[in-house]
């Protein structure tokens, strides 16, 4: 901004605020530093004062202070909130989905890691076996995002969180959608370098969503770790059940899989709707049969 | 159980009956009923003894077993009115976790969000309010890890007083922090307890005297006192006294500054006896057969 400037300009000598510093102050041209000292100067110097008062209204002075305070508190914000907000995200939701450990740039860092490691292989290796290897391997990231983003353990601010009136179902929705949303961009990213694969490289997608769910609606039973690795370890062993060769391929990822996938998904996301009352304390109050209750910590 | 502390208040905002809750095979809460009113109540109780599991119930956090639980005439079991309570309450767990990587004021905030105050500007301010509040004025641009453990304490203090809550639950709020943050931490307190329902959970009993206008004492889950600070002293009244040499049939005894023994328990003829404590009547308490009432 090139007409903003900072205090020293008008300033001569020994720091006071002079008139022209002041006019460039009432005109709103000066910088957060310059406004800052010749706010916190003015409020000291009985001279300065007089001068202020004369060119700028004593409301103007309030307030630019209370902004300026305001300006200075401002929390810090990462590279994933600032994206967030220029999507369209409410700050407050950006600011909750940026506390998720599995937004965190290492996170992320270590999912495109992982699946760079995966085309690497299917590149590298001998056709089907690779890609067979990414479609199982693709899935799993979500997961454990999943695993990662909420819960006892997870969350430091779980308990006060429970306590709070924003509904635990929400935060662990909005959560859910950005970490699935992110794995899913760097999925499909590097499914886009997988060689010869074509629309088959989609073929991870439903299967990721399906198992989401199923470890919410899971969640709603035990811990949502030990939810996020049963549903991993579920995926795993369907996977090497159906594996056929020669090939090597699945038909979890032919069109009966995917719509297999595509069923399971909507029903448990039934479920997960119709128990959302457990995610709201530690202990349902009455949303939960008692032989399913366990003990959160 | 009413007390005649508990008579002089007109609506209680807390009712508890009958409160029951089991881990495995370990009762924690055993048939707890008690009132709160407007003012400052403490909770003593040893390790295990059930106070953060009822803290807990309190802040809705957790579910009792069985039992009934009215709390600002609100019926927590019930979608909407926990959704209610939540609004107007302020919970401080006993080990509360942190983004560490957020400053006392960003860590506010996050909870501010928690609690549903979206607009930015009023948030700010009320953020910036309850760091004033807790002292932390001058340090809420520090990351929190940065910060002493009384300091991360008042931290936690401060997110609970967001929204200005009708109801305050305090776990531990005075461990780990030293005499003078412990002075600061009781004028609040005691501010903070004009007109709100406090209850907070300690093993400090000189807090209790300092702060509280009535005490409940939980014991294996179950509540052995519920009554003024004064009456639960009261219990102990002929039953402290000095000697020389410590008694051998005291339930409690230990050599003061003075050289003399304090001796709490049973005394024998011809004891010189002296002015119980608040610390003396709960140790009686605990170390004697329960006593269900306070002493009217």
């Amino acid at each position: 901004m090139a007409d903003v400037v900072g205090p020293g300009t008008g300033a001569a000598g020994a720091w006071h605020a002079d008139g022209e510093l002041l006019a460039v102050y009432a005109a709103g041209r000066l910088d957060v530093a310059g406004t800052w000292s010749v706010e916190a100067h003015v409020t000291s110097c009985a001279g300065c004062r007089e001068l202020a008062g004369a060119l700028v209204e004593p409301e103007r002075l309030r307030r630019g202070r209370a902004e300026l305070i305001a300006t200075v508190d401002m929390p810090h914000t990462g590279v994933a909130e600032r994206l967030l907000v220029r999507l369209g995200v409410p700050d407050h939701s950006a600011r909750l989905l940026a506390a998720t450990p599995a937004l965190r740039g290492s996170w992320l860092l270590a999912v495109a890691t992982t699946l760079a490691f995966a085309v690497l292989a299917a590149r590298l290796g001998s056709g089907p076996d690779a890609s067979l290897a990414f479609l199982t391997v693709a899935p799993l990231l979500p997961l454990a995002g999943i695993a990662v983003a909420y819960g006892p353990g997870i969350d430091p601010t779980y308990e006060i969180g429970l306590a709070a009136p924003m509904r635990s179902f929400k935060l662990l929705l909005l959560r859910a959608a950005a970490v699935v949303g992110a794995a899913a961009v760097l999925a499909a990213a590097a499914s886009l370098a997988l060689p010869g694969l074509g629309p088959g490289a989609a073929g991870w997608l439903l299967p990721a969503l399906a198992l989401t769910a199923c470890s919410l609606a899971l969640a709603t039973l035990v811990e949502p770790l030990r939810a996020t690795g049963i549903s991993a370890a579920a995926w795993v062993a369907a996977v090497l059940v159906t594996v056929q060769q020669p090939g090597p391929s699945s038909v979890l990822f032919a069109v009966r899989g995917q719509a297999a996938f595509a069923i399971l998904g909507l029903l448990a996301a039934v479920v997960v709707l119709l128990r959302r009352g457990r995610f709201e304390s530690d202990r349902a109050f009455d949303t939960t049969p008692r032989f399913a209750v366990r003990r959160l910590r | 159980m009413t007390t005649s502390a508990l008579t002089a208040h007109p609506a209680p905002t807390v009712r508890a009956r009958d409160l029951r809750m089991t881990f495995g095979r370990t009762r924690a809460l055993d048939g707890v009923s008690f009132d709160l009113v407007p003012g400052v109540t403490g909770l003593l109780g040893p390790n295990g003894a059930g106070k953060t599991t009822l803290l807990r119930i309190l802040a809705t956090v957790s579910a009792p077993d069985a039992g009934s639980l009215e709390v600002l005439g609100l019926d927590p079991r019930r979608g909407g009115g926990r959704l209610a309570l939540r609004g107007r309450l302020g919970y401080m767990p006993q080990e509360p976790g942190f983004h560490a990587r957020f400053t006392a004021f960003e860590f506010v905030d996050y909870v501010a969000i928690l609690k549903e105050l979206h607009q930015r500007h009023a948030r700010h301010q009320e953020v910036r309010r309850v760091l004033e509040l807790a002292g932390l004025g001058a340090v809420r641009r520090k990351q929190i890890k940065a910060l002493s453990g009384g300091m991360r304490r008042r931290v936690a203090l401060a997110q609970a007083l967001l929204g200005d809550p009708d109801l305050l639950v305090l776990d531990e709020p005075t461990a780990g922090l030293d005499p003078e943050q412990r002075l600061r931490f009781r004028e609040l307190v005691s501010r903070l307890g004009e007109g709100r329902t406090v209850l907070l959970s300690t093993h400090q009993t000189e807090d209790v005297t300092a702060l509280c206008h009535q005490v409940l004492v939980l014991h294996h889950g179950r509540l052995h006192f519920v009554g003024a600070p004064l009456e639960l002293a009261g219990l102990a009244e002929g039953h402290v006294w000095q000697s020389q040499e410590r008694h051998p049939g005291a339930l409690a005894a230990w050599r003061t500054g003075t050289g003399q023994h304090r001796n709490i328990g049973d005394p024998p003829p011809g004891a010189e006896l002296i002015e119980p404590t608040l610390e003396d009547g709960y140790l009686l308490l605990l170390g004697g057969d329960p006593v269900e009432e306070a002493a009217a």
